[in-house]
């Protein structure tokens, strides 16, 4: 579970990022978070992956009380967590198949879990065939495709994804987002700040509007809700 | 259910071992040039080391040579009769400093000094055949201090070619060897800090070119020093690497220089070659350790934020 407790995040520049924001999110949901740009939804991702320190508040996932664990302990929460961006972040001179296994290889998992575990996590995104290519030689629907295989791959709990769908065009951001779904249908907990405003009215999934830092709206089969 | 838990690994399995070779091969590879700059400032800076720690064993090896020959020694012009050496030998003996007086014919000088150089033997034939070595005494005072008198006594005596005390050589010299020793360390600190910078830079460079990794690697829960040890064991590599290379030079140099001081200084005791070789790979390895692996840990502390 993720419990959000009047957390405020200001910048050392005094810019304020959240303002008392709670949120609650339990396991198996799956949660888009929505409103303008700049309004906060990245810095919330931000803040339950460890990434930044609420300035005040408390931020829990299950048993990990972010605002008061040691760095040295982050590690252990990162691999519960899948995070995805909508800047990949593949590393260029590897293929897809080494990808992702680098995400393996680097929480010292054996070579035998690995060859086990990555060709299963790319037949899940669809890319079985393209194993061998390197991230240049892919389209950007397909990048993302590794990205979330490489978020997938141990297993995490949660999946963070911060605008996944951002850079893609309607059909394979729509392709994506059935595929996060199928995800979070197999057990994962999903949180997505996401701008796809068609596909979020066609989820009726559970949408949370943010607004100058501020939750606006939280509703359980909600809709995007703003023009764009 | 789709999520199953795994433990996290903290302890450095296997698995952990083969990437941190991997990577810190491929780190060295692809930056092969700064890796090789590293390597060569290194090697430069211990081989320096290596050279004072060469000269000062010599150093101490002649004085500790020194410190077990005989306090004085006293050389008679040569065509004086054996009857004068004995005059003196027989005052000298009643001197109230001496406690011990030894004479010497330029044969037996001649049967020791064979005897101290076992490999010089071609050239004893020829001191054999012209003697040009001198009589003497080896003379032994009651005390340290009273040597002076004794030299400047048998000075003035007019058979009296000259008086070799060794105090002064062995004071000089180990007064030469703390000067080499600290002046030593100084260079070696100022070179020290110098490769430091260069090897920093290295690892600097290194964590550059592999940030995109690094990010991916924290996002995933890496642990920090997962992280970490290929850049160490990078800086680690290019010390020791520095040290073998800055040995090889060093040891080949004095085995040269002992050949050609066989011919050129037959009389000069040299320190051996494994000798020598000991002392140099001890400081050379153990100061290429600790350079590579500080500087690494510093660069890693500076630019590495996980």
């Amino acid at each position: 579970m993720i419990r959000i407790e009047g957390v405020t995040k200001r910048y050392p520049n005094g810019h304020y990022g959240l303002t008392d924001v709670s949120l609650t999110v339990h396991r198996g949901e799956f949660v888009f978070l929505v409103g303008p740009s700049g309004a906060g939804k990245s810095t919330l991702i931000r803040l339950l992956y460890g990434e930044e320190r609420p300035s005040t508040g408390e931020v829990t996932i299950d048993h990990f009380r972010l605002t008061t664990m040691r760095l040295r302990h982050l590690p252990k929460l990162r691999r519960q967590l899948g995070i995805v961006f909508q800047d990949v972040k593949l590393l260029p001179t590897r293929n897809v198949f080494q990808n992702v296994a680098f995400a393996m290889e680097v929480v010292g998992a054996s070579k035998k879990e690995i060859q086990k575990r990555v060709p299963q996590v790319l037949e899940l995104v669809g890319l079985a065939r393209r194993k061998d290519n390197f991230p240049n030689q892919l389209s950007g629907g397909e990048q993302q495709r590794v990205g979330i295989a490489r978020a997938l791959v141990n297993q995490p709990t949660y999946v963070l994804a911060d605008e996944p769908t951002g850079n893609l065009d309607p059909d394979t951001a729509s392709d994506i987002m059935r595929l996060f779904l199928e995800i979070n249908r197999r057990g994962a907990t999903v949180v997505m700040a996401t701008h796809a405003r068609d596909l979020v009215n066609q989820l009726q999934k559970r949408v949370v509007a943010i607004e100058g830092g501020r939750i606006v709206r939280d509703e359980a089969r909600g809709a995007y809700g703003y023009e764009s | 259910m789709y999520v199953m838990k795994r433990g996290v690994h903290t302890a450095m399995s296997l698995n952990s071992m083969g990437h941190l070779l991997r990577e810190t091969g491929r780190s060295l590879t692809r930056n092969a040039w700064m890796a090789l700059a590293s390597v060569s400032t290194v090697t430069i800076s211990l081989f320096v080391l290596a050279v004072f720690v060469v000269v000062s064993v010599n150093v101490n090896h002649v004085t500790h040579i020194l410190e077990n020959q005989v306090e004085m020694r006293v050389f008679i012009k040569p065509h004086v009769s054996r009857r004068q050496e004995m005059v003196l030998y027989h005052q000298a003996r009643h001197w109230p400093q001496v406690r011990r007086i030894d004479f010497f014919t330029k044969k037996q000088a001649a049967q020791n000094l064979k005897n101290e150089f076992p490999d010089q033997q071609d050239l004893f034939q020829v001191i054999q055949k012209s003697n040009p070595l001198f009589d003497g005494f080896d003379v032994y005072t009651k005390t340290p201090q009273q040597i002076s008198t004794v030299a400047a006594r048998m000075t003035k005596d007019p058979i009296v070619h000259n008086v070799v005390y060794q105090g002064t050589v062995v004071r000089r010299l180990s007064r030469l060897g703390n000067i080499l020793k600290w002046s030593g360390w100084v260079i070696e600190g100022l070179l020290a800090i110098a490769t430091m910078l260069i090897i920093v830079n290295t690892i600097r460079l290194a964590v550059f070119a592999r940030r995109r990794e690094i990010q991916v690697m924290r996002l995933v829960g890496a642990t920090d020093w997962f992280i970490r040890w290929p850049f160490i064991l990078e800086g680690l590599i290019i010390g020791l690497v520095g040290a073998a290379a800055a040995d090889v030079v060093v040891g080949s140099g004095y085995h040269w220089v002992l050949g050609r001081a066989a011919t050129s200084l037959p009389f000069w005791p040299m320190a051996g070659l494994h000798r020598v070789l000991d002392e140099t790979t001890l400081f050379t390895v153990v100061g290429g350790l600790v350079v590579g692996g500080l500087a690494s840990i510093i660069a890693v502390r500076r630019f590495l934020k996980v």
